[in-house]
């Protein structure tokens, strides 16, 4: 219990920030206290809130006392009100000569999970803003907060971007406390802590912080905490918005915060003693610090065996390099180098080039972009429609091009290469940035050749090694080299050998497993094992 | 400080484009790839260079409809110098000339003769060629002739030659491939004279480049490799012949595979082995500051014919075998040997191994070697064994004679 008041005690203290900020701010309301009289409390409501139709008003007399109960509809359950507070009421009428009225409300009438005494008018829209019910009661110059959150909330639904074959099933949905929830479940320990707080002026979006106290670095936990402090900015509508505002270099391509919406994922990245950044209206979870081969972990890789996991993830590297490679290869191998392409190989690339009126790299990019256009252009359309520009895609691009002569088939294939390897990569921020630095190679690659497209990858390298995520190098276990942190990299270790959590990150609680944990046959000689009367 | 970096790298990519020119930049259409030169002697000038280009669109199969027009073009220019003739083709071509993938050079006999020491430093030189290009020797016909031949299972003809080559070292062993590397090492070398390979047309020369001949399967004129050129100094001095040949590429230690006949029981080729792993050792000794040259062959193989009422499962008739293919194999090595002491050029690199078995005794050597080499004793040893016998024991022959 003493972890849960202390939770309780941070929050209010957090609280005590918020409002700091919030009264730095010349457009808050002012701290004011809340009134005696109910009905002007009312009235303030409906003046702040301009007659808005979705705050609703309740007054009621309840034991000679009157008093008003306001909730935004829409937020609040309605049912849970008029089922717990007003038809509370009729059952629970005040004896003579009991306790303070208002104790009495707090304590017995108002039959609610959590009921909190509010003092002030933050507190007020606070309450109301997050679906709690608002008691005023007339004479008291403060009021109770009853929880009785309860919107329209999307079900827990499979993720729809970071699919698994053996994982479970669950994805993050675009509420705070069900994401929370998700986690817990996974990890059923005091010592996942979640910090709360409010970002954005207007918006006042819940944020969670979650870590497990014991295992992430506290430095970097503090860290987190001031760099969300810093941010005062009006809204906050996706943890998009908190990711390029927490980065550490904010000219890059690359992303330096990982997000998933699986909660397996955030859990496994928790245990690694990574911090999880919950925004509420999200269903994507941030988590900090990334390291660059953490976007080519997929989920499946730990649920599948070593040796089929170390194959596939190296495959995905491979399709991330043709993805990136891929057209500005072809653009060097076809205007530079031909001597580099077997010569039936490049008899058949300029039989099929012959008639393509364009340059290699105006054909490489009319293609290039036309894709991407296509892609594009799939995932804004409505989904009835998005089957007809599929089709079209393809008899345009694979098809038609060809045969006007406008592209040669081998771009045509470079190009489906290029575009299917990109979709390998398990994370798209990831994949993302590939797409982007596809087209500046393609332009090295005309410029200059093989030459200018190794003077591309070592600009990369170096860019690379040069970006660091909350204090974690980005290319952390391979540059700088770590012999010991290699367990997760290039080659997925067996379970059993993964003694350790990535060193770098939880700096003293590193130990994942006990010795010996490799399993194998029974010893000889175990008679509980091997029944030997049956053979 | 950020911003000024920025402004100054924005500067430098807009000066990109202006600085470099798409330097060396060449675009695939733009190219003509020459697969293979030949090279005669030129009437006014001193060669003839035809350059064999590949037309790509006739090669690629596929949708753009190749194998309508022939996949060749054949142009001949004239020049002094092989650049010269090069530089001088580009009046009757549109597309630039393109080495890299040349796979063969073909020198007409004339010019063999005569030495080809002149056009070598072109072709190692340039940057374009390969120096693992293939180098052949037109024999009886032009390097012309060479080159403009249309051959029917190949769609390029200079895969035909370069090809074959490979395939009949690997499976008959009276040739081998020899690129301008291999030539030049030779040449350059005191102790060894290189060798090349001779290709012949065979029927008649006017069908050549005649796409019409294609439509019959036993083509009016086509290529066959044919023997082995000995060069002395640049120059072709002679040729190997068949089974000469094949004792030469015997003890270059060349062979990987071959067909041996022996005669049984007085009758002539009655049982072939055919080798599938042979291995020959080179060894030099000194007798009185003489050298005396041992090789050694190892040569394991199967029996692919008996036409002759053999018993094949009683071992020593196997051991018999085994002596009969040593004798024979001993014989075509001595063979060549003779021939190459008659023409005193030493194509083995008996002198090599000479020099680094005993460099003091070389040196008196050296200034003499092609008497010496005439002179010199070859001991062969052969040590052949019949691996198996193919999927039958005895040849039906046996059974026929009952």
């Amino acid at each position: 219990m003493s972890i849960l008041s202390k939770i309780l005690k941070k929050k209010q203290k957090q609280r005590k920030d918020d409002n700091y900020r919030q009264q730095q701010d010349p457009q808050k309301p002012e701290d004011l206290p809340i009134l005696r009289d109910y009905k002007e409390n009312i009235s303030r409501i409906k003046g702040e809130f301009g007659n808005s139709n979705d705050i609703v008003i309740r007054e009621f007399i309840h034991s000679k006392h009157r008093g008003a109960l306001v909730y935004v509809d829409g937020l609040a359950d309605s049912r849970v009100i008029s089922d717990f507070i007003l038809e509370s009421f009729n059952e629970n009428e005040i004896v003579a000569d009991e306790i303070d009225y208002f104790q009495f409300m707090i304590e017995k009438a108002v039959a609610l999970g959590s009921n909190k005494v509010i003092y002030n008018w933050n507190q007020v829209y606070d309450s109301m803003l997050s679906g709690d019910t608002v008691i005023f009661l007339d004479g008291y110059n403060k009021g109770i907060s009853g929880e009785t959150k309860g919107w329209e909330k999307r079900a827990i639904t499979e993720p729809s971007t970071q699919l698994s074959i053996r994982g479970p099933k669950d994805s993050f949905t675009e509420t705070l406390r069900t994401n929370t929830a998700l986690i817990r479940r996974r990890i059923k320990s005091p010592n996942l802590w979640i910090e709360s707080m409010k970002i954005g002026t207007v918006s006042q979006t819940d944020i969670a912080i979650m870590y497990i106290k014991g295992i992430a670095n506290e430095k970097i936990v503090a860290e987190v905490k001031e760099r969300l402090n810093r941010i005062n900015i009006d809204s906050i509508l996706g943890s998009g918005y908190i990711e390029q505002l927490i980065e550490d270099q904010a000219w890059t391509t690359f992303p330096t915060t990982y997000h998933s919406e699986r909660p397996d994922v955030v859990s496994s990245q928790l245990l690694e003693g990574r911090i999880a950044i919950i925004v509420d209206g999200t269903p994507f979870v941030l988590t900090a610090p990334a390291i660059f081969i953490q976007f080519f972990q997929a989920a499946d890789d730990y649920y599948s065996r070593f040796d089929i996991s170390t194959g596939v993830r190296l495959l995905r590297i491979l399709a991330f390099i043709i993805a990136i490679l891929g057209p500005a290869l072809y653009i060097a191998g076809t205007t530079f180098h031909q001597e580099m392409i077997p010569t039936t190989m490049a008899i058949a690339i300029a039989a099929q080039r012959e008639n393509v009126p364009f340059p290699a790299f105006v054909e490489a990019l009319i293609m290039e972009v036309t894709f991407e256009i296509l892609r594009e252009a799939g995932l804004r359309l409505p989904r009835a429609v998005g089957q007809a520009v599929s089709i079209v895609g393809a008899l345009v691009i694979g098809q038609a091009a060809v045969q006007a002569g406008i592209v040669s088939p081998v771009m045509v294939i470079v190009v489906s290469i290029t575009a299917i390897a990109n979709f390998s990569t398990p994370v798209f921020a990831m994949a993302i940035a590939a797409r982007l630095i596809r087209f500046v190679l393609m332009g090295m690659a005309t410029v200059l050749g093989f030459y200018g497209i190794m003077l591309g990858l070592m600009f990369m390298s170096i860019h690379l090694c040069s970006l660091r995520s909350f204090g974690i190098p980005y290319m952390m276990p391979i540059a700088p080299f770590n012999l010991r942190n290699q367990q997760d990299v290039f080659v997925r270790f067996p379970l059993w050998a993964m003694k350790y959590r990535p060193m770098f990150i939880s700096k003293g609680n590193v130990i994942r497993s006990g010795e010996n944990q490799k399993p194998g046959p029974p010893k000889q000689g175990d008679d509980t094992q091997t029944p030997k009367g049956e053979s | 400080m950020m911003r000024k970096f920025f402004v100054i790298s924005f500067l430098m990519v807009l000066l990109l484009p202006i600085m470099s020119g798409c330097w060396n930049q060449k675009e695939l259409t733009d190219l003509a790839f020459v697969m293979a030169m030949g090279i005669d002697k030129g009437e006014d000038k001193k060669f003839d260079v035809s350059f064999q280009l590949v037309n790509p669109g006739n090669v690629a199969s596929g949708q753009n409809g190749g194998g309508q027009g022939l996949p060749i073009a054949v142009y001949k220019s004239s020049g002094n110098t092989i650049t010269e003739a090069a530089r001088n083709a580009t009046k009757m071509i549109s597309r630039r000339l393109y080495y890299s993938h040349t796979n063969l050079i073909a020198v007409s006999e004339e010019v063999a003769r005569d030495g080809i020491l002149d056009m070598m430093d072109a072709l190692d030189r340039d940057p374009e060629f390969r120096t693992t290009t293939q180098i052949v020797v037109a024999r009886h016909t032009s390097a012309q002739d060479l080159v403009s031949a249309l051959t029917n299972l190949d769609k390029l003809p200079v895969n035909k030659i370069t090809k074959e080559l490979k395939s009949t070292e690997k499976m008959l062993g009276e040739n081998i491939g020899v690129n301008i590397d291999d030539f030049l090492a030779g040449l350059v070398s005191d102790g060894k004279n290189p060798i090349v390979n001779g290709y012949i047309v065979h029927g008649k020369k006017e069908q050549i480049g005649n796409a019409q001949d294609l439509q019959k399967t036993i083509g009016g004129a086509f290529l066959e490799a044919d023997g082995l050129a000995v060069f002395e100094k640049g120059k072709l001095i002679g040729w190997f012949e068949h089974q000469w040949a094949r004792g030469v590429v015997y003890v270059l230690d060349k062979v990987q595979s071959t067909g041996i006949n022996v005669s049984w029981n007085g009758k002539k080729h009655a049982i072939t082995m055919a080798s599938i792993r042979s291995k020959t050792k080179v060894s030099v000794h000194f007798k009185n500051g003489k050298p005396l040259i041992n090789i050694a062959i190892e040569d394991e193989g199967w029996i692919s014919e008996a036409n002759t009422a053999v018993d094949l499962t009683n071992p020593q008739v196997i051991d018999k075998i085994d002596k009969l293919v040593e004798k024979e194999i001993k014989r075509q090595v001595l063979g060549s040997i003779k021939e190459a002491q008659k023409m005193k050029s030493d194509i083995f690199g008996f002198g090599e191994r000479v020099h680094r078995a005993n460099p003091k005794q070389w040196k008196k050597l050296k200034g003499d070697w092609n008497n010496h080499f005439a002179e010199l004793d070859v001991n062969v040893k052969v040590d052949s064994f019949v691996r198996r016998e193919g999927i039958r024991t005895s040849p039906f022959w046996i059974n026929m004679n009952k």
